[in-house]
C-alpha cells in the first residue's frame, strides 16, 4: 500500500510539473489541480500503512486505529486547495476575457512590446 | 486564558462585522474599522510591554485547553511582539491612507474586510507555535492578498496577478509536503517538540532536507534570489496604500518565519545551509537593485527595492551569530517603516502629478517642500546615510560580516547600498527637482494634506528609530537572545502543555 501511494504521489508531482510548464492556461490550471492533490495525498500517506489497523472513529474493532492527525490536517488542506483552485479558474477566465488568449507566452510578450 | 488570541480574533471579527453589519461602504464603516485597527495596535503594544517586562520569556496559550500533540499553541516571544506592533501600526496607517486615497463612493465594498483578514493572517503567522497552523495562517494571509491584488486591478494589469498566484500556490503545495515530511520525521508538528526531536537527530540528512524544503517555501514568500521574480511585476498593480502594506509586511513575514525556523526550531549547526543562504542573499541584493535602476516608475523602483533589502536581512541571518540576528531584527524594524513610508510618499506624489511614471512627474519640490523633505529623509535612510535608521541597520550587519571575515559579501552589500542611493536619486531628480510637467501640479487638497501628514508620522517614527538607535537595538538584542534560546522556548511551551509533552 505504501509503495503504491509513493508511486502515485511521484506520478502526480511529475504530471503537475509537466503541465505547469506548458504555455496554455488550461494545462497550467490542470497542473495546479494535480499539484494540490499530490501534496494532499503525500500528507495523507504520512499516517502510515493502514493494513491491520482500523479507521480512526469510535467502533468496536480490537485493532489499533491509524494515526488520525494527518487525516484531520488533509481535510483542512483539501478545503484550502479547493478554494485556491476556484479562485485560479476565475482569475484565468477573467484574463481570458480581457486578453482574448489562453496562451501565456503571447499574453506577456504583447506587454513587453508596449513598453 | 490570556489575551494572545485577540491579535488574531480582533481583525477577523472586524472583517465579519464590516461585511455583515455595515454591508456597503460608508463613513460609519470607515470609522469603525479605523477604531478597530487602533485598538489592535494598542493591544499589540500592551502585549509587547508585557513580553519585554519578562525579558523576552515567551507567553504561551493552549487553544481550547488541548494538550501537547493534539492542540495548537500560540507563543508570543520578543520578536513576535515586535512584529505584531509593526504589523498593526502599518495596518492602521495604511487604512487611514486608503481613506484619503479613495472617496467613500468609489470604495470597493470588499476592500476593508480583506485588509482586516490579511492582518489576521499575518498576526497568526507571528503567534503560532505549530507548523500546520503556520500553513493555515499563511493561507489566510495569501488568500486575502490574492483577492486584494485583483480587487482593483484594471483589465491591462490583472494578468500580472497570475504569476503571483501561480508561484504562491506552488509554494503552498511545497509547504504542505514539507509539513507532511516533518510530521513523518518528528512525529509532531508542534515547533517546540520538533526542536527537541531535531536536536536528538543531530546532523541527519533528513533534517537538512526538511530545512531546505521549508527555506524554499519561505524564500518564495520573502523573495530571495532566484525565487523573487513574481514580486516586482505584481506589486506595482496595487494602489499605493495597499502597496505600502504589502511591501512593508508580506515579504517580512517570510523573513520572520526563516528566523523562527533557523533560530528556534532547528539545531544551530547547519553551516552548509547558512553558507548557501549568504551567497543567495548577496545575489539578491545586487540583482534586485540593478532591476530597480532599470525601472522608470515609482512603484516599480520601490518594488525592486523590497527584494534588494530582503537580501540584507537574509545576509544577517546567514551570518548567524547572536549579534547578527539582533542586527537582522533591527533591520526589519527599520525597513518596514521606511519602505511603507516611501510608498506613502510616492502615493502622495501620484496625487500631485496624476501619474507615478517618472517621465510625467515633476515640480513636487516646489509644490510641496514638506513632501520633498520627507522623501529625502526616507530615501537617504533606505540607502544608509548616518544618522538615519538605515545606517545603523547596515552598520550592524557590515560589522558582523567583517568580524566573520566575509569581505566579498560585505563589499557586495556596500555596492548595493550605493546603487540604492542612485536609484533613489533618480526618483528625486525626476519627480521632485525637474520642472513641473505640462499639466502642472495639483493644488494641495484636504486629502493630499492628510496623506502628507500620515507620511510625516511614519517619517517621525523612522527618525525616532534612527536617533534612538540604542534602545531599539537593546530591544532587538533581547528579542534575538530569547529567539536563539531554544530551551527557554521549549520550557515555556512544555510547562503549559503538561506532563504529556515532557518526553
Amino acid at each position: 500500500m505504501q509503495i503504491e501511494t509513493a508511486l502515485l504521489v511521484a506520478f502526480l508531482f511529475g504530471i503537475a510539473t509537466y503541465l505547469i510548464l506548458q504555455k496554455s492556461f488550461v494545462r497550467i490550471l490542470f497542473g495546479f489541480v494535480a499539484l494540490t492533490n499530490a501534496a494532499n495525498l503525500f500528507m495523507l500517506a504520512m499516517s502510515g500503512s493502514p493494513e491491520g489497523r482500523s479507521a480512526p472513529i469510535i467502533n468496536d474493532s480490537p485493532l489499533p486505529s491509524v494515526d488520525p492527525l494527518p487525516q484531520a490536517l488533509v481535510l483542512t488542506a483539501i478545503v484550502i486547495g479547493f478554494g485556491l483552485t476556484v479562485y485560479l479558474i476565475m482569475l484565468l477566465y477573467r484574463i481570458f476575457l480581457d486578453a482574448r488568449t489562453t496562451d501565456s507566452e503571447s499574453l506577456f510578450k504583447s506587454e513587453a512590446g508596449d513598453e | 486564558m490570556n489575551s494572545l488570541i485577540w491579535p488574531f480574533l480582533l481583525p477577523i471579527l472586524t472583517a465579519l462585522a464590516c461585511s455583515l453589519a455595515f454591508g456597503l461602504p460608508g463613513v460609519g464603516r470607515r470609522v469603525f474599522v479605523a477604531l478597530s485597527a487602533a485598538a489592535q495596535f494598542v493591544l499589540a503594544l500592551f502585549l509587547a510591554v508585557r513580553t519585554f517586562q519578562g525579558e523576552g520569556v515567551p507567553l504561551v496559550l493552549n487553544i481550547g485547553g488541548w494538550s501537547a500533540s493534539l492542540g495548537i499553541v500560540l507563543v508570543l516571544d520578543g520578536l513576535a511582539a515586535i512584529m505584531l506592533c509593526l504589523a498593526t501600526f502599518i495596518s492602521l496607517i495604511c487604512i487611514l491612507f486608503s481613506y484619503a486615497e479613495t472617496p467613500v463612493r468609489f470604495e470597493q465594498p470588499l476592500r476593508l474586510p480583506l485588509m482586516q483578514l490579511l492582518v489576521a493572517g499575518i498576526n497568526l503567522t507571528f503567534l503560532t507555535g505549530d507548523l500546520f497552523n503556520l500553513f493555515v495562517a499563511f493561507e489566510i494571509m495569501l488568500v486575502a492578498s490574492y483577492a486584494l491584488l485583483t480587487l482593483e486591478a484594471n483589465d491591462q494589469d490583472i494578468k500580472e496577478a497570475f504569476p503571483y498566484l501561480a508561484v504562491n500556490i506552488f509554494g503552498s503545495a511545497l509547504f504542505l509536503s514539507a509539513a507532511g515530511l516533518a510530521y513523518a520525521l518528528f512525529g509532531t508538528l508542534n515547533m517546540a517538540h520538533i526542536a527537541v526531536r531535531a536536536a536528538e537527530m543531530g546532523d541527519a540528512f533528513s533534517v537538512k532536507l526538511v530545512v531546505v524544503l521549508l527555506l524554499v517555501v519561505f524564500g518564495i514568500k520573502a523573495g530571495i534570489f532566484p525565487l523573487y521574480y513574481w514580486l516586482p511585476n505584481s506589486y506595482p498593480i496595487l494602489s499605493f496604500s495597499l502597496g505600502a502594506f504589502y511591501s512593508g509586511l508580506l515579504t517580512k513575514v517570510g523573513v520572520y518565519v526563516i528566523l523562527r525556523m533557523l533560530c528556534t526550531v532547528f539545531p544551530h549547526t547547519l553551516d552548509g545551509i547558512y553558507g548557501m543562504l549568504s551567497w543567495l542573499a548577496g545575489l539578491t541584493m545586487l540583482l534586485a537593485v540593478l532591476g530597480a535602476l532599470s525601472r522608470d516608475f515609482i512603484r516599480g523602483i520601490l518594488s525592486f527595492h523590497i527584494v534588494s533589502q530582503i537580501g540584507y536581512m537574509v545576509l544577517a541571518i546567514a551570518f548567524f551569530t547572536p549579534l547578527a540576528i539582533a542586527a537582522c531584527i533591527f533591520y526589519v524594524i527599520h525597513h518596514i517603516i521606511v519602505k511603507s513610508s516611501l510608498y506613502l510618499i510616492g502615493g502622495t506624489g501620484l496625487f500631485y502629478n496624476r501619474s507615478d511614471s517618472l517621465a510625467r512627474m515633476g515640480g513636487l519640490a516646489a509644490a510641496s517642500p514638506w513632501l520633498a523633505a520627507l522623501f529625502l529623509l526616507q530615501a537617504l535612510s533606505l540607502a544608509g546615510i548616518p544618522p538615519l535608521s538605515g545606517f545603523w541597520g547596515k552598520y550592524l550587519i557590515f560589522a558582523t560580516g567583517l568580524e566573520g571575515g566575509r569581505y566579498w559579501l560585505v563589499g557586495a552589500a556596500v555596492l548595493a547600498s550605493i546603487l540604492t542611493l542612485i536609484s533613489m536619486l533618480k526618483i528625486w531628480l525626476a519627480a521632485f527637482w525637474q520642472p513641473a510637467p505640462e499639466g502642472g501640479v495639483s493644488k494641495p487638497t484636504p486629502p493630499i494634506r492628510a496623506m502628507t501628514v500620515l507620511a510625516g508620522v511614519m517619517t517621525c517614527v523612522s527618525l525616532g528609530i534612527g536617533f534612538g538607535a540604542e534602545p531599539v537595538f537593546r530591544l532587538s538584542r533581547v528579542a534575538a537572545e530569547s529567539l536563539m534560546n531554544q530551551s527557554q522556548y521549549q520550557e515555556a511551551v512544555f510547562s503549559r502543555l503538561g506532563k504529556e509533552a515532557g518526553q
